[in-house]
């Protein structure tokens, strides 16, 4: 069975037919191709696939794209304001070398973006209990949190 | 021997620049293999065992067939090939029988993965079960059914040789001095027995492959392995087929390997399903829960270990019995047993030893090649006996290893080779000052430390080209494989360093069998040392070619050149042409320059059978606290000091250290694959089968040891495998002397610990 909702994604307004029982972790990858957000466990236990639901970070296997009229979705493809300038928290990902194989990254910054737009100015121990729900195997977390708190900076001294 | 290196400015190595594919990786633009899509791609899945031993008596797939969208149906002979690289014991699907519960026994391809999995449930199989077994000391007795009745015919490598008539499929031996002798020079001996569990590498990409065969039969493959040269030869003995049939083409990034992908895992019945799609590519895309029970797992082990210590601390001689539960394949445990042994009595002076590994078939899932490759078993044997001991004999555990560590010219205790470029004593002493070793603390807090020395496989080859284009723009040609730990990056920075042209203008290949030459694998800890060198020395070629284009055009002779910053200049003078009006230069209508490099190290042998030509050396040293109430441990920082030879990279070198780290953590308090009695796998998810979060992990101080290794490339070894190896130990180290609790089964879990406190407190 096929519903038809209508939501945006990163921006543009999107009418989508989509099979009741797909998620939007499925919508995104598979029929609009933003395969940024990765598909790691399909359970909600990994977070490589978060996205931010009406600014909120969310497992995007766990939510129902039918559940998805008149919301607001935003990837990682989008993240940066012109799709040229890098948001912070890319740069700092990029240069505190929080990147390794790179599977958790589009998740984590996702994640972290949610975090730092709701306290921008987290303790160390905020930033790793926030991003507690992302896995990463490779990097040990050191340079995440880093890099995030330096992002947390960074956007504090624009805002000001 | 070690050389010091001249003292030289880099303008490349060294530097922590950033990585090369960072940015591809934060956009969300860096592509993996379930990335990529085809417009005629059909979906496979696979129905797998229920049981971890049975007889399949027949499967009727007729249903399956039916179904409108299905496109092919396999079993096990409709690609009756067995592949693995230590043995070729395992079928691409299972034929006549299943030896663990998850093994791949049907598969669909359909049109969209639901049809498939649909499909793939109507399958009926009737199976007869068989005595299982999971014990790895009940498999080893020669009463025990065999897993593996025609073990005797299957064909090895040569360093492998199976028990017939056991389930023992790979044994070795190491021998130095004479055991017995030095047992009876020994004031005091001590022994004791320690089990490593059975973990996941939990790689949070999740295995997959794409294959498709063409009108001539010619496979492709595109998948996420760590050896594109190594999987397409190991095809192609498989198979039975030559190299050119196949062809391995690595997706430009992969999400986490940590030595798991490699070999042969989904590639097997994705191949088997390809040959039956009419010429239809097939991707397959495993599951979280079959990416735990059928990919790859961690070996579980027994390790006893047996050291006799003259009264003033001299180790006089070591015994270790490794035994290895492999399940139901090879794979490459017995390699992993192999380098296990190499390192099973530690990186110390020993001069008699005697070290015995068993790699042991079971019906548990199959167990290969994780980071470390045999080490964090054996290690946690001899590194806490090291404890043990000090405290019987009343050494400070840092004392007791430095008065026995390897040094520069030390005897490998287990080979016989001389030692060089040995860092381990600069690396205990550095680690144990970053934790403050030897400052009082308060109670229920506790510190350890444990160390490590790690061979490489050898010998093995790697080769590479480079090219100079007419603009100046170099590409690497090279089958390393992007992991995660950088190897892009690495080989960009070297050719930067050895051409003169800055990092901006290179770029690193993804391998391609059809077009990227021969490398051994992306394992090892060796792509640095390996895949630099012949990184390097085709760089070299290229820039001789180039000076001697511009040696005339300048007017002077080559050996009067040098390459910076993209400029073929005249040494010491100001004479100078970019790289791009040389080439231009010389061929006005365009082309290219066109360097190969080879390295293979100067080692008689077979793969794995030669001494390694490097060691890596490493320490760790732990400050954690337990609460005595609950038995929970606070792991507060671990300080983990590498000699890497070289850090090509430092930045890098410290990710490296920090992720490896926090895996050890992982598995000292906390990771274990749990069945139940009858071989299905419990808890085959990340809630069940919890890993280190950003919460869990601690403090970590990273420190980088530079004994350079004079065959390396500036001077570099590796460090990948290191990072993991001995954390564990170091953990269980601490909570001894935190609680003198001493645990010789890990993960020392809360609720282990718990119980023992309480039996300490009763």
């Amino acid at each position: 069975m096929k519903r038809v909702v209508r939501f945006r994604v990163n921006g543009e307004q999107k009418t989508a037919h989509v099979e009741v029982t797909k998620t939007l972790l499925d919508v995104l990858r598979e029929d609009m191709f933003l395969t940024g957000t990765k598909r790691g466990c399909d359970s909600g236990e990994c977070g490589a696939c978060t996205v931010l639901l009406n600014g909120q970070a969310v497992h995007s296997c766990l939510v129902l794209a039918a559940e998805l009229d008149g919301k607001d979705v935003l990837t990682i493809e989008a993240l940066s304001k012109d799709r040229r300038e890098l948001h912070p928290l890319q740069k700092a990902f990029i240069e505190k070398g929080a990147v390794q194989c790179g599977f958790c990254t589009p998740g984590l910054i996702m994640t972290a973006k949610a975090l730092l737009d709701e306290n921008p100015n987290p303790t160390e121990e905020e930033v790793r209990y926030g991003v507690s729900g992302n896995l990463c195997r490779c990097t040990g977390y050191s340079k995440i949190v880093e890099a995030i708190l330096t992002a947390g900076e960074e956007i504090r001294r624009c805002n000001k | 021997m070690t050389v010091t290196l001249e003292i030289k400015k880099y303008t490349a190595v060294g530097k922590s620049i950033q990585r090369v594919d960072a940015l591809e990786k934060v956009t969300g633009r860096a592509i993996y293999g379930d990335d990529i899509r085809f417009p005629d791609l059909l979906y496979g899945k696979v129905l797998r065992s229920p049981y971890a031993h049975a007889r399949i008596k027949s499967i009727d797939t007729s249903e399956a067939e039916r179904v409108p969208g299905v496109k092919a149906v396999v079993t096990g002979k409709d690609a009756p090939f067995r592949g693995g690289e230590a043995i070729r014991d395992q079928p691409f699907l299972a034929v006549g029988k299943v030896r663990f519960a998850g093994e791949a026994v049907a598969a669909v391809a359909a049109e969209t993965e639901k049809i498939a999995e649909h499909a793939t449930g109507l399958i009926r199989v009737e199976y007869e079960q068989l005595p299982t077994l999971f014990d790895v000391l009940e498999a080893m007795k020669p009463e025990a059914p065999r897993i593996h009745e025609e073990l005797h015919t299957y064909a090895h490598m040569p360093i492998v040789n199976p028990i017939p008539n056991t389930n023992i499929c790979a044994k070795f031996e190491f021998n130095q001095g004479d055991i017995e002798k030095g047992f009876k020079q020994a004031d005091h001996v001590f022994e004791e027995t320690f089990t490593f569990p059975t973990g996941h590498h939990c790689q949070i990409e999740p295995f997959m492959a794409i294959a498709q065969a063409d009108i001539s039969g010619r496979i492709t493959i595109w998948v996420p392995n760590d050896a594109p040269h190594r999987l397409r030869k190991d095809l192609a003995d498989a198979m039975g087929v030559p190299f050119e049939r196949l062809r391995v083409i690595s997706p430009p990034y992969m999400g986490g390997g940590f030595g798991g992908k490699g070999g042969l895992k989904v590639e097997m019945v994705c191949i088997a399903l390809a040959m039956h799609t009419d010429y239809r590519p097939v991707k397959i895309v495993l599951t979280r829960e079959e990416t735990f029970t059928s990919s790859l797992m961690k070996h579980q082990a027994v390790v006893t270990v047996k050291t006799g210590v003259k009264k003033d601390g001299t180790i006089i001689a070591s015994q270790s019995k490794l035994i290895y539960n492999t399940g139901a394949y090879a794979e490459k445990g017995p390699t992993v047993t192999l380098h296990g042994c190499e390192s099973g009595v530690g990186p110390y002076r020993i001069p008699n030893v005697k070290v015995e590994g068993f790699t042991v078939y079971t019906n548990r899932p199959v167990a290969g090649a994780l980071r470390g490759y045999g080490l964090p078993q054996s290690s946690f044997a001899h590194e806490s006996l090291m404890d043990m001991i000090a405290a019987k004999m009343g050494w400070d555990p840092v004392e007791f290893r430095l008065k026995n560590a390897l040094e520069e010219g030390s005897i490998n205790p287990t080979r016989g080779d001389v030692l060089t470029s040995v860092g381990l004593k600069e690396c205990i002493l550095k680690a144990a000052k970053a934790i403050e070793w030897g400052k009082p603390r308060p109670p229920n807090r506790g510190v350890g430390i444990a160390c490590e020395y790690k061979a490489t496989k050898t010998p093995s080859g790697s080769a590479a080209f480079i090219k100079v284009e007419n603009d100046g723009g170099v590409s690497v040609i090279t089958s390393a494989v992007e992991v995660g730990q950088g190897i892009k990056t690495i080989l960009t920075q070297i050719a930067s360093e050895e051409l003169g042209v800055p990092v901006e203008r290179i770029t690193v290949t993804s391998p391609d069998t059809d077009y990227t030459p021969f490398d051994a694998s992306t394992t090892a800890s060796r792509a640095t040392f390996h895949m630099g060198n012949a990184v390097r020395l085709a760089t070299k070629d290229a820039k001789e070619q180039i000076f001697a284009l511009a040696a005339p055009m300048l007017g002077v002779s080559p050996e009067e050149l040098e390459a910076v910053n993209g400029d073929v200049r005249v040494k010491g003078g100001s004479k100078k042409m970019t790289i791009a009006e040389v080439i231009r230069g010389k061929y006005r209508a365009g082309h290219t320059i066109l360097g190969r490099g080879s390295y293979y190290p100067e080692i008689q042998g077979t793969m794995f059978s030669a001494r390694s030509i490097f060691y890596m050396y490493g320490a760790q040293a732990v400050d954690l606290e337990v609460d005595p109430e609950t038995g929970k441990i606070r792991v507060i920082k671990i300080a983990a000091a590498h000699d890497v030879g070289k850090a090509i990279n430092p930045k890098a070198c410290e990710g490296q250290i920090e992720g490896g780290v926090v895996q050890g953590m992982g598995t000292a308090v906390f990771e274990e694959v749990k069945f139940d009695t009858s071989g299905n796998m419990l808890n085959p998810n990340f809630r069940d089968y919890r890993i280190p979060t950003a919460s869990d992990a601690p403090e970590i101080v990273p420190i980088i040891v530079e004994a350079t290794h004079d065959e390396g490339p500036f001077g570099a070894k590796g460090i990948g495998e290191m990072t993991l190896v001995s954390t564990p130990t170091a953990i269980a180290n601490a909570v001894y002397n935190a609680t003198g609790i001493r645990i010789k089964e890990l993960p020392v879990t809360q609720e282990k610990l718990f119980n023992s406190l309480k039996d300490r407190n009763a």
